[in-house]
């Protein structure tokens, strides 16, 4: 059968803040300098702009006033202006509110956005401008030339569970381009296997988090619209790093949600029940009585900061926004920098077009300019931060607070870990007795109201995937029910938000590891925390996955 | 007038028809006249059984291009019978069928065309339809914009076949169509069928379906002779298709089959909001359950809450006794 081919000047891997700002600002440095039209295109697995993308959100809007400066004309679809700041620290019952907010936590002059929705309107300005995005297009693999990349490959369609046709296969496409802009988000499948195969991974290992998000419809006086609240403390314990958000948006809608680091110790560790846990302190619950859920959904998101970035260039190939590690974790904000450094990219692949020379040399270019601009200005300071974190939370904030008042200035940087190293097995962290217990340490029975199980929660992520396609999770699934089970009581059943890894008797006796593929909502927990490192994350068929409208 | 487009294939009549009827009398209020149409190389006898529906007239569409369907010659011959009739809506069944021609058919002759509709009523006189948008999580209302036909396609299950009204006896008009200068670049091969098991659960009207408490695949005997004393269907919940036990078609639930039955036994499903979405519609739920707090409960008119290795053979024997 025969494999279609695109040629295009410069292609972008993934259509979210980092990717469309590239494709944005390269239709600007076209219009301002003419010369011979660039080809454009942007790749994406959701069938839609935003339909993948899900993050608190709050914007500082300074990347955005450099992209569109008219952006408000324009009808960006910021929800709300910042009008108050809360941070609080909950125990099991109480709240605590902090006398001053910290600097990192002070969000005036930024917006509560629905990333999706803002991801929406920025592929709008995309096609406007005359790119066209090719959505619902997973991309399956990355072209290489020895050690160059001429673009990717798109995933196959119409393939059966065991590889045979469903009835009609329409195989991947090869887009070829003399500059790839990868920008596949955080723990981008596509960047994970260049960083792999040109070596290209940061001084220090990255490092992630899950982040679990519900939008709730509340009575419309209970947050006054602009209100953001962040939690530390409750329902996670002092050697787990994360927090939670409760954003008001206009109309009664709230946005909730908890991070938890992936770097815990604790094996049967739930993030999901552990959510579940949070809405049902006093404080919380209190705030969504009354109220609906709309909708669920979970990311990753990395925490590593400046030190975990990879290289960022390579033969035909830049790295961008949250496939870099472009988050200042402190801040929690991460779409501001994910925008400049796509912006960034645009202005190295355009003139490296223009030029004529494509490779390493020319397209180091980024990293430097990255190193002029506010990413590194913003990012170098906390470099340390999060890694010090892994020294338990007090510590950890001690280190935030040293890191401001010093500006970030260090003898020598924290070393931190590849997060699922950090994981005890169950007899060093329960002891041998309770080798046995396979219960989540925190399992919450729904009550349907406020907590919910996760096949319930998948269903409000609006996950749809073709049952009979092959697994887009690869697991080499001999150690589950052999190793896995007796050292760390499958931790897949736990840290997974959407039920997708589930032992099953295997009616020998043993249990096996069933995969509920076709719930999975693209959060790439599983990917970076299983404990062996068995797992890996491929794109299913373009098309599927998550409806995060509105997320 | 509305004109329904009524479904059948090799003489059969598709249940849906029905309900498609139903809609549009409640649609018609009795303000303009409902017709029928039903398209097919020989369809005299379906005609004749839609007759009996209190309608203004059948049309009986033949062709002998429209014997087996294709969505290039229906597309043709309902463009051309919806041009000469003029409705104000043409009422259809959201079968697999309209889903394939209806937006040919509505962007062919330009004019909105309103899917999966649930539910009706007037605002300032004017219909709005209701219809689900994320999985049935949210119910939208829609009015139709532009000039009539608006064509309109009604959810299985969403209006009770019975209760469209019966007439005396209406009118059957035979109209050949033409499909002069239509371009048919499809003609339909036989039919073949995946699995001589093949099912439409769907056309249904009593469903046993079985879920994960039936714990192993030698149990399945079980559920099989619940269904046949109920004269069911056999369906499954999920767990039971993944697992191979049953084929991924008897599948209930958002990714599978949505059904409307007028019986729904549910043996040991707890009732998962993917596997609700799929059943919801139908008239009487049963759930057998060994856990008294599982959902499935909520949506049962009647529940037991007990061990289904218990309650299914003493249910066969009661049904064997009848």
């Amino acid at each position: 059968m025969e494999r279609e081919t695109l040629d295009v000047d410069i292609l972008v891997v993934g259509a979210g803040p980092a990717g469309l700002s590239a494709a944005l600002r390269l239709t600007q440095l076209q219009a301002a300098q003419g010369g011979t039209p660039l080809s454009i295109a942007v790749v994406d697995k959701a069938r839609e702009p935003g339909a993948h993308s899900l993050s608190g959100a709050l914007l500082d809007p300074s990347t955005l006033a450099d992209l569109v400066p008219d952006f408000l004309a324009k009808g960006a679809p910021l929800a709300c202006p910042v009008t108050n700041d809360n941070v609080y620290v909950l125990g099991a019952q109480k709240k605590f509110r902090l006398p001053i907010t910290p600097p990192p936590f002070a969000n005036h002059g930024n917006y509560v956005i629905s990333l999706s929705h803002f991801v929406k309107w920025l592929a709008g300005q995309v096609e406007a401008a005359g790119v066209d995005l090719f959505m619902g297009f997973a991309g399956q693999s990355v072209l290489y030339e020895g050690t160059r990349v001429v673009g990717i490959r798109t995933s196959d369609r119409g393939v059966g569970k065991h590889g045979t046709s469903r009835g009609a296969v329409e195989p991947g496409a090869d887009i070829r381009a003399k500059v790839t802009i990868f920008a596949d988000g955080v723990r981008g499948h596509l960047t994970k296997d260049l960083l792999r195969t040109l070596q290209m991974g940061g001084s220090q290992p990255a490092q992630f988090a899950i982040g679990l998000k519900e939008l709730w419809d509340v009575p419309a006086d209970r947050l006054a619209p602009g209100t953001v609240i962040h939690t530390l403390g409750y329902p996670l314990r002092q050697e787990e790093f994360g927090g939670s958000w409760i954003y008001a948006l206009p109309g009664g809608r709230l946005s909730i949600g908890l991070v938890v680091g992936l770097d815990y110790k604790d094996p049967l560790l739930d993030p999901h029940a552990a959510f579940q846990r949070f809405k049902l302190h006093p404080f919380v619950a209190g705030l969504l009585d009354g109220g609906q859920l709309v909708r669920f959904g979970a990311k990753a998101l990395p925490e590593g900061g400046w030190n975990t970035q990879p290289a960022l260039a390579a033969d035909g190939a830049l790295i961008t926004g949250d496939a870099a590690n472009f988050v200042n974790s402190m801040r929690l904000k991460g779409i501001h920098l994910a925008m400049r450094s796509g912006m960034l990219a645009a202005d190295t692949a355009c003139a490296a077009v223009r030029a004529g020379d494509t490779s390493v040399t020319q397209l180091g270019a980024y990293k430097a300019a990255v190193d002029a601009s506010a990413i590194k200005r913003e990012l170098y300071p906390v470099r340390n931060v999060h890694q010090a974190f892994g020294a338990g939370i007090v510590i950890g904030a001690a280190f935030a607070g040293l890191a401001m008042a010093t500006g970030g200035r260090w003898p020598e940087d924290l070393q931190g870990h590849a997060g699922h190293t950090r994981m005890k097995t169950l007899s060093d962290y329960y002891g041998l007795e309770e080798r046995d217990r396979l219960a989540g340490s925190n399992a919450v029975t729904p009550d349907r109201v406020l907590t919910f199980d996760k096949a319930t929660s998948v269903h409000y992520a609006g996950v749809h995937h073709e049952e009979n396609q092959p697994p887009h999770l690869l697991v080499q699934t001999d150690v589950c029910h052999s190793v896995c089970g007796p050292e760390f009581g499958h931790p897949c059943v736990k840290f997974c938000p959407a039920n997708v890894y589930e032992m099953v008797d295997n009616g020998a006796g043993g249990r096996r590891l069933q995969l509920n593929a076709s719930n999975c909502v693209h959060c790439k927990t599983c990917d970076i925390m299983d404990p062996y490192g068995v797992i890996t994350w491929v794109a299913p068929e373009g098309g599927e996955g998550p409806h995060y409208d509105g997320m | 007038m509305m004109l329904v487009v009524a479904e059948q294939k090799e003489g059969r009549l598709n249940r849906a028809s029905w309900e498609a009827i139903a809609a549009a009398q409640q649609l018609s209020a009795g303000s303009v006249p409902v017709a029928v149409a039903v398209l097919g190389s020989d369809v005299a006898a379906v005609a004749a059984e839609l007759s009996a529906a209190d309608v203004s007239g059948v049309w009986a569409v033949s062709h002998p291009q429209l014997a087996s369907y294709t969505p290039d010659a229906f597309v043709a011959a309902l463009a051309e019978l919806v041009t000469a009739l003029a409705p104000t809506h043409v009422c259809l069944p959201h079968t697999y069928q309209t889903r394939d021609f209806a937006p040919v058919l509505a962007a062919r002759l330009d004019r909105a065309l309103i899917t999966d509709v649930t539910g009706l009523s007037r605002r300032d006189g004017v219909p709005v339809f209701t219809r689900p948008m994320f999985q049935g999580k949210l119910v939208a209302e829609v009015v139709a914009e532009g000039p009539a036909p608006h064509f309109v396609s009604f959810q299985i299950g969403a209006f009770r076949a019975d209760s469209a009204t019966r007439g005396s006896g209406a009118p059957v008009t035979a109209r050949p169509a033409s499909l002069q200068g239509a371009t048919l670049r499809q003609t339909a091969e036989a039919p073949f069928q995946e699995s001589k098991a093949a099912v439409d659960l769907s056309q249904a009207e009593r469903i046993v379906a079985v879920g994960r408490g039936i714990k192993a695949q030698e149990h399945l005997a079980l559920a099989q002779q619940l269904a046949a004393a109920f004269n069911a269907e056999l369906a499954a919940s999920r767990p039971i298709c993944d697992n191979g036990w049953l084929p991924m078609e008897r599948q209930i639930g958002s990714s599978g089959q949505t059904v409307a039955p007028k019986l729904y036994v549910a043996v040991g499903i707890s009732g998962a909001i993917q596997h609700l979405v799929g059943m919801k519609g139908a008239r009487t739920i049963v759930a057998i359950n060994k856990d008294a707090e599982a959902p499935i409960f909520e949506v049962a008119d009647y529940g037991i809450a007990g061990d289904l290795f218990e309650i299914a053979p003493a249910l066969i024997a009661e049904l064997g006794k009848a």
